[in-house]
């Protein structure tokens, strides 16, 4: 029976495709674990330099990735405040205002921008880099604040994304239980709305922040260099760890240079990690513990 | 007043989210008979009748303890053992739901279904049950001119007997109905009342019902589902 | 709270809706001004397919078009059948628990940093195709591009597919359980007949996704601006020449060349937000 055969051979098939796919990235990531893991230690982070002095930029780290990791962190940070406010409320619009006209048109711009390929956005940024030294300040180039700008834009559907589809995931009776008490449309967003799709907001958040931190093709167009030591002005260049694992894979000098790469690869899929699983488990306290109520099974 | 058994439940408990919906059932069902199952809804009267074609094993978090006999060629069979795949008991086993359920595809695609995942292929055999079945449901005379039209074309009704005759055309020897009619107007769920009467010599069926007055029309037997437990009226 | 108050915070909303969805026209401006000189004039198209030799004048970015396509679609040719047999897998083929499992994984793969796959490539990837094809010269081509992008995109397609299959009607599905079938013809008779606009969609968004990723191309296809003659030939693609921009002089066309890239990929991504739109999918952060 040719069912019977083409049934086997799917069964096959899928077992072979899920085998295949989660194998190699195991086997890579394996071998990052396995070639890295032994260049990590107080030394790949903070060099020769006294930790305390390092934290405290007493002494400047010249030998590890402490600038780049405070690079990291500020442009993430950084991008992701300028993105959360903006994000949040064109969510909240999006979600609680938005005629179906704009809900149509605003959504395809969201859409698009977000498709847009990072390297394209970091072209952006440093075209808006260029037109400020050309027509503002001479001294104006690509750096930190052109950075955050570019990864704001990055981030920003995100955001809006997941705002507005918590928002437009509550039930009829929470969005009507305060309006009934006599609140406005604002109060209600705000008093009710919003905290109700707090956690479905917060997960999208991470995810965005995750997104940031991992990036490499808006900063390496926008101000971020191989070295710059910590990150002192929004004006000035600045180290990142994902540049530095690109920088080290062509740049590298000796098997040392290497394995801080290694490092840098290991910490860098670390945090992402630590933000998916956070993202992850915001999400399912979200869904509930175990799914609908009893009472709810159908008949 | 002795009448053949078919089916036999021992020992039924069954609980979702470790929150019992039955405990302890023993029940048994009637040959040629229509049990009908009553009760407050949400109560697991539509629960019931996937516990006898195992099709709640799709849900997750439910769980059940006890067995299920059904008798089958006259022998008494262990459902949830070895001996009978879930796919051929339920093919024995045929299910109705409240809302008519076709497959997105024509009338006849719709009837040869259940014949192409048992890989029956002769066209003529395909054509005789399928006429066959139809007709049994009362639905040959208003679609054998259109066949081939999309099956949403039809009235909820005419859907709701195809989903019968659809059940119909493996030949099942138990039916269950899931509220058959609740989603229909009086004018066609009398007409599906009368089918059921009519089926009671091909099959045994069980129908999940709250209309009290369909209840008295068709069944033999009544149950009614209370907390946890069954009630024979 | 007072009535201004009301008033103010609708504008705030509503200026930062209109903002977000007015950065995605920006970008397209900047690209469009900053290119014009080479854009303008109906060059755009003859640039498309002119080889590119700066010695002569020529900035036509034929061979990064060529790059793209090649990488990206023999990427999405091996991440097709993986992406499609690991849902088919998590849609009844494999066990119930395992298929958690492997969607968890999934979902994990999302956020692999792309920089680490090309870091990866180089010190494991690229030796490996060296030894095995002799007539890959350094390793760095586009087969091995492709090879890294696959894993890259295929969480992108599966979790699409996913949706896809997850929104085929339940009824439907319930009617073919209790008709007997199993899960393979469950999935062969009813769930891939309905699910097809969910693997459309996923194709082209793990095309996307593929074009529009820069490192892993620029890290381990060899970066060679010529037309590729063959998978283990050295390539560009768009995304690669942008990163590689150099150039210190901003008005030269060398340099204007990379915005003429930048608006291609723009375009091609705007069409396939449309496309994919009109297949009614719903997009959004995956």
């Amino acid at each position: 029976m040719n069912i019977r055969i083409l049934g086997g051979c799917l069964r096959v098939f899928s077992w072979g495709a899920v085998l295949v796919l989660t194998g190699s990235v195991l086997v890579l990531l394996g071998y990052l674990l396995v070639k890295g893991v032994p260049s990590l230690g107080r030394d790949l982070i903070f060099g020769q330099v006294n930790v305390l002095d390092a934290l405290l930029l007493k002494k400047r780290v010249f030998d590890g990735l402490f600038p780049a990791i405070a690079g990291t962190l500020s442009v993430v940070l950084l991008s992701v405040g300028l993105a959360i406010p903006v994000g949040v409320c064109a969510g909240i619009y999006m979600s609680e205002f938005a005629t179906v006209l704009q809900q149509r048109v605003f959504g395809l711009m969201f859409d698009i921008l977000a498709g847009i390929p990072s390297i394209v956005i970091g072209l952006f940024g440093f075209s808006g880099a260029i037109f400020i030294h050309r027509y503002i300040s001479n001294d104006f180039r690509p750096c930190l604040a052109v950075s955050v700008a570019a990864l704001a834009f990055l981030v920003l559907p995100y955001i809006t994304r997941t705002t507005q589809a918590s928002m437009q995931g509550l039930s009829i009776q929470t969005r009507q239980a305060a309006l009934a008490l006599g609140a406005t449309r604002v109060q209600n967003i705000f008093y009710v709305l919003l905290p109700q799709s707090f956690s479905g907001i917060l997960s999208g958040i991470i995810l965005a922040i995750g997104r940031c931190a991992e990036d490499t093709a808006v900063i390496m167009l926008t101000g971020v260099v191989a070295t710059a030591g910590i990150p002192g002005s929004l004006l000035g260049s600045y180290e990142a760890l994902p540049f530095y694992i690109y920088y080290i894979s062509s740049q590298y000098t000796d098997a040392e240079e290497l394995m801080s790469g290694y490092g840098a690869a290991i910490i860098l899929l670390g945090v992402c990690a630590v933000l998916f699983i956070l993202a992850f488990l915001i999400k399912r306290r979200l869904a509930g513990p175990a799914g609908p109520a009893p009472g709810r099974f159908h008949g | 007043m002795d009448k053949p058994v078919k089916i036999r439940v021992e020992n039924l408990t069954f609980s979702y989210h470790q929150t019992p919906v039955f405990e302890n059932v023993n029940l048994a069902f009637e040959a040629h008979a229509i049990t009908a199952i009553t009760g407050p809804s949400g109560r697991g009267k539509s629960t019931f009748l996937t516990v006898l074609n195992r099709l709640w094993e799709s849900q997750p978090f439910a769980e059940m303890q006890g067995k299920v006999w059904i008798l089958l060629d006259g022998q008494w069979v262990d459902i949830y053992g070895k001996t009978l795949s879930k796919p051929d008991l339920r093919r024995k086993v045929g299910m109705v739901f409240q809302t008519p359920n076709p497959l997105p595809m024509s009338i006849w695609k719709n009837m040869a279904f259940p014949l192409k995942l048992t890989g029956i292929s002769d066209k003529s055999l395909i054509e005789e049950k399928i006429s066959a079945a139809l007709r049994q449901a009362f639905l040959w005379d208003e679609v054998k001119d259109r066949l081939h039209d999309s099956a949403f074309g039809l009235s909820g009704g005419q859907q709701q007997r195809l989903c019968i005759a659809r059940a119909l055309v493996s030949q099942p020897e138990i039916l269950l109905l899931d509220e058959p009619t609740s989603s229909l107007d009086a004018g066609a769920a009398s007409v599906i009342e009368d089918l059921l009467v009519r089926l009671k010599e091909r099959c045994t069926l069980i129908v999940v019902s709250h209309y009290l007055d369909q209840v008295s029309r068709i069944a033999d037997t009544a149950l009614k589902l209370q907390a946890r437990g069954f009630l024979q009226t | 709270m007072t009535r201004v108050f009301q008033k103010t915070a609708r504008i705030v909303f509503f200026l930062s809706a209109a903002a977000s969805a007015m950065a995605a026209a920006l970008v397209f401006g900047f690209l469009l001004v900053f290119g014009f000189p080479l854009i303008g004039g109906g060059e755009f198209f003859s640039l498309l397919t002119r080889p590119w030799s700066p010695g002569q004048g020529l900035y036509g970015f034929l061979p990064m078009i060529t790059g793209t396509a090649a990488i990206s679609f023999l990427s999405i040719v091996f991440a097709l059948p993986l992406s499609l047999g690991t849902v088919c897998f998590m849609g009844g083929l494999g066990p119930a628990r395992i298929s958690r499992l492997v969607d968890g994984f999934v979902r994990f793969m999302t956020g692999i940093p792309t920089v680490i796959y090309g870091f990866l490539g180089i010190f494991l990837l690229v030796p490996v195709v060296r030894t095995l094809f002799t007539s890959a010269g350094s390793g760095m081509c586009i087969l091995s591009a492709s090879l890294m992008l696959s894993l890259l995109v295929s969480p992108t397609m599966i979790i699409f597919f996913k949706d896809g299959f997850d929104s085929v009607d339940v009824r439907y599905i319930q009617a073919a359980d209790a008709l007997g079938a199993d899960s393979v013809q469950r999935l062969i008779y009813v769930i891939l007949p309905e699910a097809w606009p969910g693997i459309v969609t996923g194709i082209i968004m793990g095309l996307g996704r593929a074009m529009g990723d820069t490192l892993i191309a620029l890290m381990i296809a060899g970066n060679a601006v010529h037309v590729p003659g063959s998978i283990l030939d050295s390539a560009r693609t768009l995304t690669s020449h942008i990163a590689l921009v150099s150039a210190s002089d901003y008005d030269s066309l060398a340099f204007k060349s990379i915005f003429a890239c930048g608006l291609t990929l723009y375009v091609l991504n705007a069409f396939a937000v449309i496309a994919v739109r009109r297949l009614g999918g719903k997009r959004g952060p995956v």
